[in-house]
């Protein structure tokens, strides 16, 4: 039977993608199957001292510190306008403010896109929550952000009292709470919140 | 201008397949992550040309979609010339969006491939790009009628496997976005904060 020169290569270019991309999803399953190898490197140790930071209002020149301790509750967001998850959660934080579940809360956005990406999401460019671009990045290092988007809920004494990722309303009214709950005179023992939140190991 | 050798035709008809491959591949991890792509489709659109809400995501998928259309019928319907340069029109528009995206999004993540790579706009990748774009405009070289005579069931037979090159990438694809959510919160890779 005569098999035209097209037909024996394009078999072999479609085994050899074939068997790379068998390759790659039985990895990507192994990854799955294993957990999370990097969930510890997400975020500040629960219970530990949160660190200073300093960053920048889009369109501003002036330094601004959060310091962490300073009597009010904070919840940092570390999101981009590039990331669609971080979309939904900024969107589920605007509609907590205007619901007034964000009273006596200081929210601050810190994203590591330049300040002319917000234009591109609507949900970033409409929000009203408080924005910055850390001017720092060294003060970011005990954060641990090693993706986005990532929540970290501070009580008024500085204390972090949860840690790790939210886009559903339940789960970012957990971490306000746990903002808000907190009291640093008392040890932290479970501040883990809703799921996919990740605290100390 | 045609090519008679043997060994010429191979690399003709391997070129071919192999972007024929690619788009397949490229096209199936897209659609496994649309709303990833739909961002990174939003960075390219002119701010005088913001599309409605749903704008960018529906032209992500019609992206993804068009890419498994030329690469079907690349690698399906070899004799249709005008395929090969339609393909190659493809891959030099990647070359532009490389470009664009090396010289004003720097290190974004370009998601070519979907959850499977997050590797940003670099001037590697722009080469690589524009190695592609080479191996595309190589493929446009005519090769004589009978190294390409399909039958029917050949079509079918390449078509099938082109779909299951897509599926396998689809596949692979949604794994991976979903290891990356489990890894590192919503999935979106480590920010550049410098």
């Amino acid at each position: 039977m005569h098999v035209s020169l097209y037909l024996a290569v394009a078999q072999w270019a479609l085994l050899g993608a074939l068997g790379v991309f068998l390759l790659v999803l039985f990895r990507q399953l192994g990854h799955i199957m294993q957990g999370s190898g990097s969930s510890a490197e997400l975020g500040p140790r629960v219970g530990s001292l949160a660190a200073p930071l300093q960053y920048r209002r889009p369109a501003e020149e002036q330094v601004r510190r959060l310091a962490p301790g300073d009597g009010q509750p904070t919840l940092v967001a570390f999101v981009d306008p590039t990331c669609p998850s971080c979309e939904e959660l900024v969107t589920v934080l605007g509609a907590l403010r205007t619901a007034g579940e964000l009273a006596g809360l200081r929210v601050l956005l810190l994203i590591s896109d330049p300040a002319s990406y917000l234009r591109i999401s609507e949900a970033f460019s409409a929000t009203e929550l408080e924005v910055g671009r850390p001017s720092d990045p060294s003060g970011l290092d005990d954060y641990r952000v090693s993706g986005t988007p990532l929540l970290v809920a501070i009580d008024q004494g500085g204390v972090v009292r949860a840690a790790g990722s939210a886009m559903r309303a339940a789960e970012v009214r957990h971490y306000c709470e746990s903002c808000q709950a907190g009291n640093s005179a008392t040890p932290v023992l479970a501040a883990e919140p809703a799921v996919a939140a990740r605290g100390d190991s | 201008m045609a090519v008679t050798q043997t060994l010429l035709q191979i690399v003709v008809l391997g070129g071919k397949t192999s972007i024929a491959v690619l788009l397949l591949a490229a096209g199936g991890a897209k659609l496994a992550d649309r709303p990833g792509f739909a961002s990174n489709v939003r960075l390219f659109i002119p701010m005088a040309f913001r599309l409605p809400h749903r704008g960018p995501a529906v032209l992500a998928v019609a992206i993804a979609a068009g890419e498994l259309a030329a690469g079907a019928a690349s690698l399906s319907v070899p004799q249709a010339r005008w395929l090969n340069l339609a393909v190659a029109a493809i891959y030099a528009a990647f070359v532009v969006v490389w470009a664009v995206g090396f010289t004003r999004h720097r290190g974004r993540p370009c998601r070519c491939f979907g959850a499977l790579s997050d590797r940003g706009f670099t001037g590697s990748g722009l080469i690589r790009a524009v190695l592609l774009a080479a191996v595309a405009g190589l493929a446009t070289t005519v090769v004589p009628a009978a190294s390409i005579r399909l039958s029917l069931a050949d079509h079918l037979g390449l078509l099938a496997g082109g779909a299951l090159i897509a599926a396998i990438a689809f596949s692979a694809a949604t794994a991976a976005g979903k290891a990356a959510v489990a890894g590192r919160a919503g999935g979106h890779p480590r920010p550049r904060w410098a």
